[in-house]
């Protein structure tokens, strides 16, 4: 670690190399905390997790009895033990409070005045923070299983919403039209991504095993399908040429430079594809236990080299490392499954909700202090390099 | 430099260590996290050793499964590369066995020549099959055939093509398609799927569902099991179809319920 400082410090070595190293070395020691906490506001499970990008303070939080919650991370009393106390709730008392389990929440990538909200109630909202009621309401005709709003996007202001419809719509804020939409799958849309290189490339995942990569200003379908084998028809059986997974695909996410894309499916596998080429990298992560009838919310780290992957599985997240698909670790603590997690990526901590109505934070452990240099114990004629200060001989000399 | 290249995870590799039972670190028997990247070849000669020839009368090549290549090397992704170039390059060949679709077979291309031409001696098929063997194998490495293909491609006749999937060489995958496959090979099949299921079921039958390693490898074998015990425990490291957690006395194996 001294040698990445000095090295920043002379030149040797550019600064963005410091960071790296030392976002690296925090990600890979995850633990929980009894120091941090989050409010426990949720009755019921927690689907969906988002903290805005903007500050990194404010975290939403839907729930499956329809509550959303607004949490504030930011630790603001001097003691290191802190509970990030909700600001404010939309609870089962209020008058536009979803009827069924919110499925899917994101704040607007902009600014945190606003957020939109996805519910098994067919319903899609968008809310005013300050006041908390919906300005929007967009309805469907099935439930919606996931939306996502582009975070880079300038040009547009579409909401890509994922519904038990085979058809992906795409609702626009600026005007509250939704007449666009990408046809294509043959089964229900469970995962909406944007790229978060290009403004108007959407990946969408669905019950038929397929993922598709749309360009929303071509009229024709969607650019390319995620093909598991490569092209290769002759590894598989028939029914499964050109699909990305052997069930159900429930899982999106995009790396943070938008060059790789992943998917989870039923099939216990979770796959990573070059995001241009729509080519499987046959990254093998192993099982990658995946029973949820639903979408599956994981996430990637961000400001890390090498990036790790934090997929909930069963009642741990599993963390894995990006490109080479070993199992780093599997964070337990919660009691029950867990369904959503997300990377907090200024200080690299992780948070994760599940079926145990507990939001739980993974903070990096704090460096212990260093013991004695190495050089200096093995100079003392043998002694053990890293001695217990209670133990050490502080009187007797050796010079006698 | 040569300092702009080197990668992050070299300075936080004593780090990485401390992670204590949870860190999933491969088969202290081969101790190959400490040498460099896994040798497939010879971890695949190694467990080709385990496969019993008698029980099939030697007609069968020995045949081991990919999957076990992951109870021994922790990076999956390194052995698959290698398991690729292996094929590419013709040394290895790989079969789909027809009761998972992610389950592939790997035989070296030399057992397999040996002991398809051994079968095939002194049938009128054989001279269909030794062409088969050697115009398509050397040149591709698929694990099936469209009839498009064989046709044209291939020059195969309708005749010649019934005459293959007579001789085992082919198995009808649907219509119009066949796989590659071992002649013979239904018995090992059968065998592998007992056996499997036996041990599984030696797994759960323990307290807590979970027994250690060196135990599982001592137990008595009923009839059921044919193959060897060690061939089926690293099938079912392999394929995750129990946990393995390093414990003082050794590694646990415990059931994964799914």
């Amino acid at each position: 670690m001294l040698s990445f400082l000095i090295a920043r410090q002379t030149g040797v070595d550019e600064p963005v190399r410091l960071r790296r190293a030392e976002s690296t070395r925090r990600v890979l020691s995850l633990e929980l905390n009894h120091d941090r906490d989050v409010e426990c506001i949720h009755g019921n499970g927690i689907n969906t997790i988002d903290i805005e990008v903007i500050e990194g303070r404010y975290m939403l939080s839907g729930g499956s009895d329809g509550v959303i919650v607004i949490y504030d991370l930011e630790n603001n009393s001097k003691k290191p033990h802190y509970t990030c106390k909700a600001v404010c709730t939309v609870g089962r008392s209020s008058r536009y409070v979803h009827k069924f389990s919110v499925e899917t929440v994101q704040w607007y990538p902009h600014d945190t005045g606003m957020f939109v909200s996805s519910s098994f109630d067919k319903t899609m909202k968008v809310w005013d923070t300050e006041t908390l009621k919906p300005a929007e309401v967009f309805q469907f005709e099935g439930n919606v299983y996931c939306h996502h709003m582009s975070p880079i996007a300038r040009k547009h202001g579409l909401i890509a919403v994922g519904t038990k419809d085979p058809k992906v719509q795409l609702c626009d804020l600026k005007s509250g039209s939704r007449i666009h939409i990408l046809q294509g799958h043959r089964g229900e849309v469970l995962s909406v991504k944007w790229s978060p290189r290009y403004e108007h490339i959407l990946a969408t995942a669905s019950t038929d095993s397929r993922v598709r990569v749309w360009d929303v200003r071509r009229a024709s379908g969607s650019l390319f399908t995620l093909d598991q084998h490569n092209g290769d028809k002759s590894k598989a059986s028939s029914e499964s040429v050109n699909t990305a997974h052997d069930g159900r695909v429930n899982g999106l996410c995009f790396t943070d430079d938008g060059l790789y894309l992943l998917t989870a499916g039923t099939d216990d596998r979770m796959r990573l594809w070059n995001s241009a080429t729509g080519e499987n990298t046959l990254v093998n992560y192993g099982k990658v236990v995946n029973e949820s009838r639903k979408g599956v919310k994981f996430t990637v780290s961000r400001g890390c080299s090498p990036e790790f992957v934090f997929v909930p599985c069963g009642s741990s997240v599993a963390m894995y490392g990006l490109h080479t698909g070993e199992l780093v670790t599997m964070l337990r603590g919660h009691y029950n499954n867990v369904d959503c997690c997300e990377f907090h990526p200024d200080y690299q901590e992780l948070y994760s909700g599940g079926k145990d109505c507990n939001i739980l934070a993974w903070v990096p452990v704090l460096r212990h202090p260093d013991t004695e240099d190495e050089g200096a114990g093995s100079v003392k004629g043998g002694a053990q390099t890293s001695v217990n200060p209670a133990f050490e001989d502080a009187w007797s000399s050796d010079e006698d | 430099m040569n300092r702009k290249r080197t990668l992050m995870p070299d300075a936080f590799r004593t780090k990485k260590r401390r992670f204590g039972a949870d860190n999933l670190i491969g088969n202290p028997e081969h101790g190959d996290v400490q040498e460099g990247p896994p040798d497939v070849k010879a971890t695949l000669q190694y467990l080709m050793t385990l496969f019993p020839r008698k029980l099939f009368n030697d007609s069968l090549p020995q045949i081991v499964l990919k999957h076990q290549l992951y109870s021994l090397h922790s990076d999956k992704t390194l052995v698959d590369k290698q398991v690729n170039e292996l094929r590419d390059q013709g040394e290895l060949l790989m079969f789909q066995l027809g009761f998972d679709s992610d389950t592939f077979a790997l035989v070296f291309s030399v057992d397999y020549r040996a002991k398809v031409l051994a079968g095939e001696a002194g049938r009128a098929t054989l001279g269909t099959v030794e062409k088969f063997l050697d115009k398509v194998l050397p040149c591709c490495s698929d694990l099936s055939f469209s009839k498009d293909k064989m046709l044209k491609q291939f020059l195969f006749t309708d005749a010649e093509i019934t005459q293959l999937v007579k001789s085992g060489v082919l198995t009808v995958r649907d219509a119009g398609s066949w796989w590659l496959s071992i002649p013979n090979s239904g018995r090992f099949t059968k065998y592998f799927i007992q056996g499997r299921k036996a041990v599984l079921g030696m797994v759960k039958k323990s307290k807590y569902n979970e027994i250690l390693k060196t135990d599982l490898e001592e137990r008595r074998t009923t009839s059921h099991v044919k193959l060897h015990m060690k061939y089926h425990v690293h099938d079912i490291i392999g394929a995750e179809l129990v946990e393995c957690i390093q414990t003082t006395s050794g590694t646990l194996l415990r059931f994964v319920d799914t």
